[in-house]
Formats: C-alpha cells, sequence, structure tokens
C-alpha cells in the first residue's frame, strides 16, 4: 500500500443503526480497500478499525432521540494517510460522550499503544465484578491498528477519528 | 461437550487422551459475545474439570473477532487459572491480526504454566 496517492478512495454514507451493519460495512470497506490495495494485512486492519469505531457508536451513541441521520461512515486517504472516521448522536452533556473523551486522552497519553493496551488489558483481568465496559475496542485500533485516534463532540453528534499511515498496516 | 453455533460463529470440540479440542471457526462479532461464551466456556470447564483435562482453543480458521470477545477470552484465562486448568491458545502466525492480537495476550503467560499461547 504504497502508491495510495495514485489512487482516489473516499467512502461516505449514513445508514441504519443496525448491529449487522458493523459487519456488512466493515466488510464492505475491507473489499473495497483491497479491490485497490491489494494487501489482506492492511485491509483486514482497516475493516477491523471500522469495525470498532462502528460497535462503539452503536454502544454509546443516543439512539432513542438522537438523529438517526448522524450515524455516518467515513473512509478517505489524504496525503499518504487513510482515515476512518465514524459519527454517532450523542445527548448534551451526556456521560458516554465524557467518557470516550476521556479514554481517546488517556489512549494518547501513552508513547507506546502496545502499553496502554496491555494496561487496559491487565484491568478488564483485574475487575473480576464486571462492573465497567471493557472499552477495549478503541485501545485495539491505537494498538493492532497502530492508529492515531482524535474525538470531538459537536453539534450533539461525536465524531472519533482513527488515522493511520498505510505503509504501517 | 456439545459444539457451540451461535451467528456466524461456530466452535468444534472433539476430545482426545484428556485434551479438549476447540476448533473456531467463522466470526464472533456480536453485540454481546460473552452472554453466549461464558455459559458454553463454564459448561467446557466443567466437562475438563471432570475428566482433570485440559483445553487447547484453535484459532487459525476464525476469519476475524470483535473486541468484546477479546475480553471474553481473557476473562476465561483467569477463570481456568482459578481452576487449575491448563488453557494453550493457538494462533495462525502469518496472519497479521491474529500475530497481533494474540501475542498481546502474553502478558498472562505465567510460571505457574497454566497458560501458553501457541503460534503455527
Amino acid at each position: 500500500m504504497t502508491e495510495i496517492d495514485e489512487f482516489v478512495f473516499a467512502i461516505d454514507l449514513t445508514f441504519r443503526n443496525e448491529w449487522r451493519n458493523v459487519d456488512l460495512l466493515s466488510t464492505s470497506v475491507q473489499n473495497c480497500f483491497l479491490a485497490v490495495f491489494a494487501d489482506v494485512d492492511g485491509c483486514h486492519t482497516i475493516a477491523m478499525v471500522t469495525g470498532e469505531l462502528l460497535e462503539n457508536a452503536l454502544k454509546y451513541g443516543d439512539w432513542v432521540a438522537g438523529d438517526r441521520g448522524m450515524f455516518r461512515l467515513r473512509v478517505g486517504s489524504s496525503e499518504g494517510d487513510v482515515e476512518v472516521s465514524v459519527q454517532s448522536p450523542v445527548k448534551q452533556n451526556d456521560s458516554s460522550a465524557t467518557s470516550l473523551l476521556e479514554q481517546v486522552t488517556w489512549i494518547e497519553s501513552f508513547g507506546d499503544p502496545a502499553q496502554a493496551y496491555r494496561a487496559r488489558m491487565l484491568a478488564i483481568a483485574n475487575d473480576e465484578q464486571d462492573v465497567a465496559p471493557s472499552r477495549l475496542g478503541l485501545v485495539r485500533i491505537a494498538f493492532e491498528g497502530n492508529c492515531r485516534l482524535s474525538a470531538k463532540v459537536e453539534h450533539d453528534a461525536v465524531t472519533v477519528t482513527a488515522r493511520f499511515v498505510p505503509d504501517r498496516v | 461437550m456439545e459444539k457451540l453455533i451461535h451467528g456466524d460463529l461456530s466452535i468444534e470440540v472433539t476430545v482426545a487422551a484428556g485434551v479438549f479440542r476447540c476448533a473456531w471457526h467463522g466470526r464472533s462479532s456480536e453485540r454481546a459475545p460473552a452472554e453466549t461464551l461464558r455459559p458454553w466456556f463454564a459448561k467446557l470447564l466443567e466437562a475438563v474439570l471432570a475428566g482433570a483435562g485440559s483445553i487447547e482453543m484453535h484459532f487459525e480458521q476464525i476469519e476475524r473477532f470483535n473486541s468484546s470477545t477479546i475480553t471474553a477470552l481473557i476473562k476465561l484465562i483467569q477463570t481456568c487459572r482459578k481452576n487449575n486448568v491448563l488453557l494453550v491458545m493457538v494462533y495462525d502466525q502469518t496472519l497479521k491480526w491474529q500475530r497481533l492480537s494474540f501475542d498481546a495476550l502474553r502478558v498472562f503467560e505465567k510460571n505457574d504454566g497454566l497458560f501458553h499461547l501457541r503460534p503455527v
């Protein structure tokens, strides 16, 4: 995947908030990238990142009062980087949105995402009561996908973006 | 021990010389896989303990799994250790995603020898 600048790759769509769409969309993204780049490992990584972001949005989005039209997936390449972002509706002052922003900050506070992943796994193992959500998906994106994560909340929507350089996938 | 079939995931069990070989196939992408896996793991552990056996989980053929499945596997490692049951996880090291996912679990390998990762 070294010739990404020679290709135009962009996916931008809104879709229904149904769990089965996670698999449908991540598989579609994987197949699209495979058609362009023919890199099986890299395409699997992009599918994993897409799937984890979509799962996260479905689990923590406001699907009762929120605007379902705000469920949006964007995948594209820019200046040699590939970005996957998922937008989902969120309640104002919602604790899950705050928690998500804190999670992203926590992950980015580690110099090496492998350390963050290890710390999260150990926390899960030590949580015998299973009271807290595992929140393993985002840190998996950072570690396995070698992605930089960012998140923002605006206009009753939260957007989480994973950005990685294809050569490093 | 009955085979597990749920959604796109199946786990087939064969027993030989006290080793319960569990072969994962398909995809584990349910919203809450632990709801299915945990009770199945509990039955598996019960059968293993009854025969003083061990467990080999084979992931070479699985297409993908989500982070919730990894969480369930971490819980299984802990449960097996508490019950002094040997658990081995076998994965395909030629697949980058499997190598990354399973190598990370080495943090749970300890001197007690109750948990091993075996790349093939």
